[in-house]
């Protein structure tokens, strides 16, 4: 009977957990729409929705937190609790990058991007998806889904190479875009830094599905 | 056997009553000074395995066993084994603290006198050094010739392992110590037995995963006889490698 609970009460967290994690997706997909569309409202909007995503972190850490203790779990069902204990601070953190980017939109609101934004998007759009991809493999208990989504990180970092070196020139060519390119290279370390978050929870995951810790971030 | 506490290593012991099978074919080392829980259902063979080390199993109708223990170098299922010198190295501890109705003293007093020990000045010196050890000396020290029975059941536990440990063994075998006890007696008994680490060699029976989790060293899991796995406890209660373990520590076994 107790184990059932357990297990009722891990699959409510699933759940939170998979809406945590869309939740944290859209925020990274309307920050950047935020950006390219130059939609102040929209990015305000993000920078409120940031309150919803820190109380989800909350919520679910307090329901961990009252699992181990009141459960004790052991083995594979430990591995189970600390695995979503992770995941939600990187998922927190994630979110607070999409802050980051809103904010930008913001500070940015009176700039006439001098060409348009084509792999910012792009980038964001894979990261974004390493979360969703990253969470299937939670729900899976796949490690073969963890490790497809962690290679998608080298996607993300050419892509990142490329923005870099993009910028980089177009400030050395048009001085006058230094704050805007200053900007937006922070933009893009951002989301380089989303895919360095889901590359954390895919290694949670492998965690949690093999009992090993590894380090694939490189 | 000698002073340091000895490795323990089992070699395919089998153990049966009549036809039933209590242990089978279970092979397992452990260094000196470890503590080594045993875990498992009731009536997996971890109890049997606890007697096979003292031989108390021999008390046991129809009892037979095959295999080899070796105990500090000592062979300890062949058929010439002294008992009362093994008995003598590995002390046990029950589940219901089993104070002998006398002093607290003379508890503690009793082993030792059996071995010849008549001097006062000696008993004394043993029996206080030996309810130190236990932990236990700071509450009975002006206490000595009351009765064992006017202490706390945890107290009671606390002054078995004294006496346990003033016949100076090697071993100490645990059957479930804190069954009987409350959170805070368990707490104390858990930290004497990690105090005893090193210098005795210590193997305990318990139904706590938790309290196996705390205290020991290695864990080994039983299941119908067999030993399915034994690993370094932080492995075993992180991430097993057999799923019958995996099954039992998540309380889905069947």
């Amino acid at each position: 009977m107790l184990r059932q609970s357990f297990r009722s009460e891990l699959d409510q967290l699933d759940q939170e957990l998979i809406r945590m994690g869309a939740l944290v997706e859209e925020q990274i997909r309307r920050a950047v729409r935020s950006l390219t569309g130059r939609d102040v409202v929209l990015a305000e909007q993000v920078v409120l929705d940031d309150d919803r995503v820190d109380a989800m972190e909350m919520d679910i850490e307090r329901r961990c937190l009252t699992l181990l203790a009141l459960q004790q779990p052991l083995a594979g069902d430990l591995r189970i609790v600390s695995t979503i204990l992770k995941i939600i601070t990187d998922l927190e953190r994630m979110a607070d990058h999409a802050v980051d980017i809103a904010k930008v939109t913001l500070r940015l609101r009176e700039e006439l991007f001098v060409k348009p934004l084509i792999d910012i998007p792009e980038m964001a759009r894979l990261s974004s998806s390493m979360v969703r991809l990253a969470l299937n493999a939670y729900i899976h208990r796949s490690l073969d889904e963890a490790l497809t989504m962690i290679r998608l990180d080298d996607d993300v970092d050419h892509l990142y190479a490329r923005i870099f070196d993009d910028l980089q020139n177009l400030m050395r060519e048009r001085p006058e875009t230094v704050l805007q390119a200053t900007h937006l290279l922070f933009v893009a370390n951002y989301i380089e830094r989303v895919a360095d978050h889901a590359t954390n929870l895919g290694e949670w995951v492998i965690y949690m599905v093999t009992g090993e810790r590894k380090d694939l971030n490189d | 056997m000698d002073s340091k506490a000895p490795d323990l290593a089992v070699r395919h012991l089998s153990v049966r009553y009549g036809e039933q099978v209590a242990l089978s074919d279970v092979s397992l080392d452990l260094e000196g000074g470890q503590v080594l829980a045993l875990i498992g259902p009731s009536g997996c063979g971890k109890s049997t395995f606890l007697r096979v080390l003292n031989r108390l199993v021999d008390r046991s109708l129809e009892v037979r066993y095959e295999g080899e223990v070796v105990l500090g170098g000592i062979r300890i299922l062949d058929p010439d084994t002294d008992l009362v010198a093994l008995r003598r190295a590995v002390g046990m501890v029950f589940q219901q603290p089993s104070a002998f109705p006398f002093s607290v003293f003379d508890n503690v007093a009793y082993g030792p006198r059996l071995q010849g020990i008549r001097s006062s000045h000696r008993l004394r010196s043993i029996v206080e050094s030996s309810l130190k050890k236990a932990a236990l000396w700071d509450e009975v020290r002006g206490k000595l010739r009351r009765p064992a029975a006017s202490l706390s059941g945890g107290q009671q536990q606390r002054l078995c392992i004294a006496r346990a440990l003033a016949v100076a063994p090697r071993v100490l075998l645990l059957d479930e110590p804190t069954a009987a006890l409350d959170p805070l007696s368990t707490t104390k008994i858990e930290e004497l037995i990690l105090s005893l680490r090193g210098d005795y060699t210590l193997i305990l029976v318990t139904h706590n995963l938790q309290q196996a989790a705390r205290i020991s060293d290695v864990t080994a899991f039983f299941r119908q006889g067999l030993l399915v796995e034994i690993a370094p406890t932080r492995e075993m209660f992180t991430a097993p490698k057999c799923a019958e373990t995996e099954e039992f520590l998540t309380g889905r076994y069947e």
